[in-house]
């Protein structure tokens, strides 16, 4: 019974991502392009050479760095919709350390370190803004989220085009880029730092074992199944639900710092690339499992990767990448939903 | 059993309409009929290879747009361009990506894009913003075997304030400072508010002295041509932020564009690389107001509302790619910048001339004549970045009788007396 | 309107709610239903409303057959029904909530109409602004105005399920006038209660549900006792248990008063000592949820005392209580006590409290063989909580509970489970009472606690009984007093 169940399940996953595939190649038709030579290209795009290989991976690290943070907020039963707005401080707060530091003469490492430390108190504060205006505001913490996007874009775009503006400029591509001293070291002549894809990796090993052996781990999915049961149990709902926006500002943190040190090497209006929404949708492909996110979040990097040969090649607009990716997600969850009712409907007569 | 049942459906039917999707293309180009695009592209590129006997050798360029390919602004004036060299220079042959910018296409740098043309085969590649500085340069430097070619920089200018020496690289720019003066010039002859608005995009050096010259322009020929006052003309720029709207980030180009309908003015110069201005001031005369727009960048941007526009000053940036271009093929390349005017005799000759004016459906035949004869008086030598001018700050910019450096006026550090708007970014 | 309900018969899961019901229902009748918790009165009445469907049976309306698949085909055919909940809209006025009401219906109504509407407040004796906001209504009036909106829209046929429940002396005057007055219209009216004197007061007739069958019915007038004895029914009398309190004081309530929407308990006063079983007899929403959740801390009572080892720990909050060793187990196990997704072995980690960080498996999984051999729970360390059966549940529910503990406060322990499961489970209880821990508990079976507690606390819409040594009370007296009869005035 167990094993058919597997089965079923798999089959259920597949057929999610056949179902995705086959609306894609839908809407490519619809474009008259030819479906197979679309995802030939995407594939190549992503493995054709080690710097393609490479630049997916500059796109991983920052994707689940977010969903590892997002899979805590998750667990406690948060949708962390703010995650965009945390990146965005954690980009912010990097950027002021290193504006602060950078002629301080103090050694590069020193900065950089501290601008990875400010980016995470950055991801924090907003993280806990969202944790104070749901239990004292009673505002649900997707609305609070919401609002406070808003003001972490109008706050990055006022430093911008003001305070921290190019000397005569006022432009919104952004600040004027750091020294290259200040920049995270790359592998030679590629884009990848060994030390983000390092954090990225640390960062899945923490979260793995936080989630699968630690008691906060448990006590976290406790909360986020059943809040009154958690309280019977003795453990504050609470405490615990600030304790993993707190959790989830680190991560958000840590992938503006990110942005700014290994990818941009300056503040941009959208520093956060994305990346928080796009977690979110991995977040919820995998549910719950860290393990899962690591494939997931690399087939979506290689989407958005391998979606920039769209226009190259064959003159499609990239944006198909995001169809594709939300594609998956809806598909899959839809998949997810009918197997739990047929489920349910067979399991109903035997009760009886 | 349900679940059964559910996959006895459900697999094949996705398994025949994969096939389906996957068969479908090949059926379509089988057939003779439907005269797609897609079944002429792969002919016209057979068809080169057949060429290469006569032409030595294919070279491939790649331009990066900061914007959409067909936007009838600044990048389509890009991509017109890269269709006219390869019309040019047989061999030739354009690969370009669009909306090469950090909202549209998040997660990506301009240096990254640029290698993707180098592995599709580019040996030169066009980096088409002001906003991919930084890109280019970190580009040139890493690929000095790739030529690059930095629209609208001052990089390669040893005389400029940026200098900075790759000899790969080169800087294009037309004197658009003249387009703009004639822009202004419809303008002012046009008005009856005697207000004149501008849709400004970001503000920096090339966005300050272009809204000055348009100033210049409108000043000179309200007080020579329409004889009136100075006093009652009125100049303002407002700022949307970046060269074309971006939801959330910069300020709506549409809305602005109604605030100066809204408040008087009642022509509206575009400086921005999309034509938003055109399209509200077509709804706000559809509406009954008299009022005009003038766009910028495309030489057919007036197309969307010619019953509104007053003309458009354009570039061409064909003549400078081309040879640019030739350049890198014959080996002849020389690193530099160039700041290339109009050719007097006939601005609009698309061989020649870097930019150049349209006149549009809405101007007058009067004003026309009164604007050929100033078109005429500035190919006769005159020049208005002419002191005395004050800079808005009412420090003195050129003193009585100076003529501007081309230093002065590409890093022109504000906009002049008498404009209203920002000159830097507010505090 | 002439009903008839033919071998009505309704499952919830295993639970047969209505078993083979039949009843004839004339108009210009007010028909009293009578039935303890859970008797299938609420189920009987939704099947006739719409809101559930039968599982088999006839309705036959004026000799007619009809299908009822919801409220609205309810609604057509002229039966409404008076919720306990006002199914009303608190924001809108009552004009829009009339309004809202009419499309779903897909009656109707003209301008014109308002007038009739206004006609029918007036003869009933009632008042409302259809200006005002539904929500600065008192429970009463939102009642009376669902009623005056049912009649509106037609209804010949009136289900009211416990529609005293809340609302003032006053209103209910009101309102029986009123009931008493659509009856001379010849309207039917069906009246749902545990109340003994309502039903005497306003029914001409009345019907007995127990465990889901219809058990007898009686003509006004009626014998309170007679109708006592239908409801609970003659039960097996068993040998008690010694008391088993001690007399030390384990908790003290002074003055204690509980207040929410519906309910206000005033002026609780009682000792509890350590080891002692006191069990809260009434019907259900008499109080005694919110009464066990208030000395569990997860309410606050709105004034009194409750002292523990002298120390007042009212206003503190739930965790504070549970340091102090008081406990709750509530009654909807899976929504409130268990965590659906976890297993078993998840719930002893976290019930355990360990201060460590990370789990410690072997310990854990020894832990939860012990338990589960121990409670004889019927699963594996690796099922999940909600795969298990309903006495499961409650075996884990209470194989969770720390030891020792001062006191613990059982919402219906048994309900629903086979006599053996609740024999069991109390055996195990009584082991905990040996070790000087206090128990609290409600119950809708008399004989659970007449059987298992020391002391009973009656609950009668609202007010609460001194402490009653169950020693002796009768289950006729008990039942007296839940149905609000003997109560000291």
């Amino acid at each position: 019974m167990n094993k058919n169940r597997g089965l079923i399940d798999f089959l259920f996953r597949i057929s999610g991502i056949a179902a995705a595939l086959l609306f894609t190649s839908l809407v490519l038709l619809v474009a008259r392009a030819n479906p197979l030579e679309a995802f030939a290209n995407i594939f190549m795009g992503v493995v054709s050479t080690p710097i393609k290989i490479a630049d997916t991976i500059v796109a991983w690290v920052p994707l689940i760095l977010t969903t590892c943070g997002l899979v805590i907020a998750f667990t406690a039963g948060l949708m962390n919709i703010g995650i965009e707005g945390q990146i965005m401080l954690g980009a912010i707060m990097t950027t002021g350390a290193l504006r602060l530091l950078q002629d301080s003469g103090l050694p590069p490492a020193v900065i950089i370190l501290a601008g990875f430390l400010a980016g995470v108190a950055g991801g924090v504060i907003w993280a806990l803004l969202v944790g104070a205006l749901k239990f004292y505001g009673g505002v649900s913490e997707i609305f609070a989220g919401l609002g406070l996007n808003f003001i972490a874009t109008a706050l990055s775009l006022w430093l911008i085009f003001g305070p921290w503006k190019r000397a005569g400029v006022a432009s919104m591509s952004g600040t004027a880029p750091f020294d290259a001293a200040l920049w995270l070291p790359m592998f030679q002549g590629f884009r990848l730092s060994p030390w983000s894809l390092s954090l990225a990796i640390i960062s899945i090993v923490v979260v793995f074992i936080l989630m699968k052996f630690t008691v906060v781990g448990l006590r976290l999915k406790a909360v986020g199944k059943n809040t009154r049961a958690a309280i019977q149990m003795g453990i504050s709902p609470s405490k615990y639900m600030l304790l993993s926006f707190i959790l989830c500002g680190v991560f958000a943190g840590l992938t503006g710092a990110v942005q700014v040190l290994g990818v941009y090497h300056r503040l941009i209006p959208s520093i956060s690339s994305g990346y928080g929404f796009l977690g979110l949708l991995v977040a919820m492909l995998v549910d719950y499992q860290i393990i899962w996110a690591v494939p997931v979040a690399l087939l979506f990097a290689a989407l958005n990767i391998g979606g920039i040969q769209l226009p190259i090649m064959m003159k499609l607009d990239s944006t198909l990448s995001g169809v594709m990716q939300s594609s998956l997600v809806f598909f899959f969850l839809i998949m997810g939903g009918v197997r739990k009712k047929l489920q349910r409907k067979e399991e109903k007569p035997s009760n009886e | 059993m349900s679940i059964r049942k559910f996959f006895k459906v459900v697999l094949p039917l996705m398994v025949f309409a994969l096939l389906l999707a996957a068969c479908a293309p090949a059926a379509a180009a089988a057939e003779p009929a439907p005269a797609e695009e897609a079944a002429a592209e792969p002919a016209a590129e057979e068809a080169a290879p057949a060429e290469e006997a006569a032409a030595p050798e294919e070279f491939t360029f790649g331009i990066l747009m900061v914007g959409v390919y067909n936007n009838k602004g600044w990048d389509q004036a890009h991509y017109d361009a890269g269709l006219y060299v390869e019309e040019q220079i047989p061999g030739t042959k354009m690969i370009y990506i669009d909306k090469v910018n950090s909202s549209d296409r998040p997660g990506t740098t301009a240096a990254q894009l640029a290698e993707e043309l180098v592995a599709q085969g580019a040996k030169l590649v066009i980096f088409n913003s002001d906003d991919m500085k930084d890109s280019a340069i970190e580009f040139a430097a890493a690929h000095p075997e790739i030529y690059v070619i930095f629209s609208t920089g001052d990089t390669q200018w040893a005389e400029g304030a940026n200098y900075q020496e790759f000899a790969n690289m080169q800087n294009p720019m037309g004197r658009m400072e003249y387009g703009k003066m004639i822009a202004g010039c419809a303008a002012a002859l046009t008005s009856e508010t005697g207000k004149i608005g501008y849709l400004g995009p970001l503000i920096n050096d090339e966005t300050r002295r272009l809204t000055s010259a348009a100033y210049l322009g409108a000043k000179y020929c309200w007080e020579k041509y329409a004889a009136k006052d100075p006093a009652d003309l009125t100049f303002e720029v407002n700022w949307i932020g970046f060269w074309f709207n971006i939801p959330g980030f910069t300020s709506d180009p549409s809305q602005v564009t109604d605030d100066f309908f809204n408040s008087g003015y009642d022509v509206v110069i575009s400086g921005i690389d999309t034509t938003e201005a055109l399209v509200e001031a077509k709804k706000f005369a559809d509406g009954g107001q008299n009022v005009f727009a003038i766009p910028y960048d495309y030489m057919g941007a007036c197309e969307q509302a010619p019953e509104v526009c007053l003309g458009v000053p354009y570039f061409n940036w064909g003549p400078a790619y081309k040879a640019a271009i030739q350049q890198a093929i014959d080996g002849s390349w020389t690193n530099g910048w160039s700041w290339n005017g109009p050719d007097w005799s006939d601005i609009n000759n698309l061989d020649t001339s870097a930019v150049g004016f349209v006149k549009g459906d809405a101007l007058s035949a009067d004003n026309a004549a009164k604007l050929d004869e100033f078109i005429a008086e500035l190919a006769g030598g005159l020049n208005l970045w002419t002191g005395p001018l004050n800079l808005q700050d009412g420090s003195a910019y050129l003193a009585d009788g100076e003529v501007a450096s081309d230093y002065q006026v590409w890093y022109l550090p504000q906009l002049l007396e008498g404009m209203k708007g920002l000159s830097s970014a507010a505090e | 309107m002439l009903i008839e309900l033919i071998e009505i018969h309704k499952f919830f899961g295993s639970v047969h709610a209505n078993n083979g019901i039949t009843l004839t229902i004339e108009p210009g009748q007010i028909l009293g239903v009578l039935g303890e918790n859970g008797a299938g009165k609420s189920t009987l009445m939704k099947v006739l409303s719409g809101l559930i469907c039968k599982d088999s049976g006839k309705i036959l309306i004026n000799h007619l057959e009809q299908e009822l698949n919801s409220p609205s085909d309810a609604l057509r055919l002229g039966i409404g029904m008076l919720h306990q909940d006002p199914h009303d809209f608190p924001s809108m006025t009552i004009r829009e909530d009339l309004q809202i009401w009419d499309s779903r219906t897909g009656v109707k109504k003209s301008a014109s109409d308002w007038q009739q509407l206004i006609a029918i407040q007036k003869d009933l004796g009632f008042h409302f602004d259809l200006n005002g906001t539904v929500g600065e209504l008192t429970v009463g009036e939102r009642q009376q105005l669902e009623l005056v909106r049912l009649l509106w829209l037609g209804v010949e046929v009136l289900i009211l399920d416990e529609p005293t429940t809340g609302i003032s002396a006053a209103q209910q005057e009101v309102l029986f006038a009123a009931l008493k007055k659509l009856a001379g219209q010849d309207k039917t009216i069906i009246f749902v209660s545990h109340k003994l004197e309502e039903v005497k007061e306003l029914c001409s007739r009345a019907v007995v549900l127990r465990k889901g069958c219809l058990i007898g019915e009686r003509q006004a007038p009626f014998n309170e006792n007679d109708l006592v004895e239908l409801m609970f029914g003659r039960q097996i009398t068993r040998t008690r248990t010694s008391q088993s309190g001690t007399q030390d004081i384990c908790m003290s309530v002074r003055n204690l008063s509980i207040e929410d929407f519906r309910i206000r308990i005033e002026n609780v006063n009682f000792d509890l000592y350590a080891g002692e079983v006191i069990g809260l007899a009434g019907m259900e929403g008499s109080g005694q949820r919110q009464f066990l959740q208030t000395l569990a801390g997860l309410k606050q009572a709105t004034g009194g005392r409750i002292e523990i080892d002298r120390e007042d720990i009212n206003g503190k909050n739930c965790f504070e209580f549970q340091k102090r060793g008081i406990f709750y187990v509530p009654s909807a196990r899976m929504e409130e006590g268990l965590v659906p997704g976890m297993t078993l072995e998840e719930h002893y980690i976290l019930s355990d409290c360990e201060k460590r960080m990370f789990i410690n498996g072997k310990n854990s999984r020894m832990i939860t063989e012990t338990r589960i051999e121990r409670f004889n729970i019927k699963g594996r360390a690796a099922t999940n909580s909600e795969e298990l059966s309903g006495g499961n549940q409650q075996r884990l529910l209470l194989s969770l509970l720390k030891d020792p503990a001062r006191l613990l406060l059982l919402e219906n322990p048994t309900r629903g489970l086979d006599i053996e499961s609740a024999n069991w489970i109390w055996s195990i209880l009584r082991e905990r009472c040996q070790a000087a821990t206090s128990i609290i508990f409600s119950s809708a079976d008399l004989d659970e606690l007449t059987f298992y507690a020391d002391r009973i606390l009656v609950f009668f819409a609202g007010r609460i009984s001194e402490p009653l040594p169950s020693s002796g009370l009768t289950e006729e007296k008990l039942g007296r007093m839940i149905g609000g009869k003997d109560w000291p005035k």
